[in-house]
């Protein structure tokens, strides 16, 4: 059985290293500000202000202020733009959700993606929790590797990573990252 | 040795049981690759590797899975413990068995095409262009296909039998999900970008009303007596209800980016991508009783009907 079991597992492991397509790939990141929540959210809270705070983001401009299809034209550093609109903004729940709306592969690797920020209270500060869903930039199923789940996730948690260290710097008043 | 690992792994899962007198549950997770039938006392799964993301089933238990990433439908079969891949030539996804099981209607993604496949060799019949990204399909009890066409913003509506297109209806932003009503009168459709739900008069093939939903609609059920339609709404991790007349009855928080949604008795199963649970809705009560993990990724769910009452769960 044991060596039955060994043979079952190798087959699936070989499956796995041929999965490739499009699967929705998830993105997880959290940071704890020592400021309160509100003071946060203060922040956080403004979704065209994002580039007062993301060290990624050179310049925001929105329309429709934090209102449900409000929308932000971000210009990243790196060059490329981001088009996202807002699809629920909840200042009860200090939390809002967006999606991207034209890929540009240039600022970032992946066709599409949608996600949520979050800031939730932690004993005397707060925690900003970012979660997102996103498809890599090629969904075809032979993508080259500028633009593979791999690529996508590898961008996707450094933007991610980026915005929180510098929303935490912000808050906390210090000089951003 | 695999496969008779295999058939004790379909064992387990509780395939081989005949005379069930509950319908049975099954998820899809993509990310983990796995199989898991819900409805047991405890979750018990079957490995298949290669993100399975479509799923359908037939009355008599036979489930079927498409691996866009691989190329491959997956046929699992009651009974005789088996399960057997058809490979496929392109990116399978969207996926319809007929009410024999004899025929499978299978969404290629990236080609954009409809193929209609022999169940038991694989071989492809007859294939259609349609629009860009079919998704959702359904069969009909009169030998039509409904596709979601997410790229197009439309459904497409093809005879079965020949693969013609009959008509092409325009519909909101990206529909993805679509759900046919017990009686086939009506065809429901989720539209992700637009954040709505399409209601389609199934027999003259008009648009009766769209309908507002929460956000990023992914998944569309009904209840087996058509009075209750339950909308998952992926981004605002809610399932919308509504009741046949379209107004709406409550809006359930349930877990992580729901997706895919199954009716069966008194309970409806929302697959919720992000958090890998299962949230078990109460339709007496509108509210959500249990919260199961499942392996990573969940994303399609179908309940097999009680075998030999005629009932048919969508």
């Amino acid at each position: 059985m044991r060596m039955f079991l060994a043979t079952f597992l190798l087959a699936l492991a070989a499956n796995a290293a041929l999965a490739h397509g499009p699967t929705p790939q998830k993105i997880q990141q959290s940071i704890a500000v020592a400021a309160s929540p509100a003071a946060v959210w203060a922040v956080l809270g403004d979704f065209a202000g994002i580039g007062t705070w993301h060290p990624d983001v050179a310049r925001g401009e929105g329309s429709g202020g934090n209102g449900e299809g409000a929308t932000r034209t971000l210009t990243l550093r790196s060059g490329g733009t981001l088009q996202e609109s807002l699809d629920e903004w909840k200042a009860d729940g200090m939390t809002y959700s967006y999606r991207m709306g034209e890929p540009d592969l240039k600022a970032l690797p992946v066709s599409s993606y949608s996600a949520t920020v979050t800031v939730v209270p932690d004993g005397a500060g707060a925690t900003v929790s970012w979660i997102g869903r996103f498809y890599r930039g090629d969904t075809g199923n032979e993508p080259p590797d500028a633009l593979s789940d791999e690529a996508g996730r590898t961008a996707m948690n450094r933007y991610f990573a980026d915005g929180l260290k510098g929303l935490k710097a912000k808050v906390e008043g210090k000089p951003a990252p | 040795m695999i496969r008779a690992l295999a058939a004790a792994a379909i064992l387990a899962l509780g395939l081989g049981q005949g005379g069930r007198a509950e319908p049975a549950i099954y998820v899809a997770s993509q990310e983990a690759g796995a199989l898991t039938r819900l409805d047991g006392p405890a979750v018990v799964g079957l490995r298949l590797g290669s993100g399975p993301a479509g799923l359908a089933a037939t009355a008599d238990g036979t489930l079927f899975l498409t691996h866009p990433e691989a190329g491959r439908i997956t046929v699992v079969v009651p009974g005789g413990g088996d399960r057997r891949a058809l490979p496929f030539r392109g990116q399978p996804f969207g996926i319809a068995a007929s009410a024999d099981g004899r025929r499978l209607f299978v969404g290629d993604w990236q080609a954009g095409t409809v193929s209609r496949i022999d169940a038991r060799t694989g071989s492809v019949e007859a294939a259609a262009p349609v629009g860009r990204e079919p998704a959702g399909i359904v069969l009909d009890g009169e030998a039509r296909v409904f596709v979601a066409e997410r790229g197009g913003d439309s459904v497409s509506i093809l005879d079965a039998d020949t693969m013609a297109l009959r008509a092409r209806l325009p519909v909101g932003r990206a529909p993805f999900a679509l759900a046919l009503s017990p009686d086939g009168d009506r065809l429901y459709v989720g539209n992700v970008r637009s954040n709505d739900l399409t209601v389609i008069d199934a027999r003259g093939l008009l648009v009766l009303a769209t309908v507002p939903s929460g956000r990023s609609p992914y998944g569309v059920a009904t209840s087996r007596d058509g009075g209750l339609i339950l909308v998952t709404n992926q981004e605002s991790g809610s399932v919308s209800v509504l009741g046949r007349d379209l107004v709406p009855r409550a809006q359930i928080p349930v877990g992580r980016y729901p997706e895919g949604v199954a009716l069966a008795g008194d309970r409806a199963y929302v697959a919720n991508w992000f958090s890998n649970d299962v949230s078990i809705i109460d339709l007496a009560g509108l509210r959500e009783i249990e919260r199961r993990p499942v392996p990573d990724g969940p994303r399609a769910v179908v309940a097999v009907p009680l075998r030999g009452r005629g009932e048919a769960d969508r």
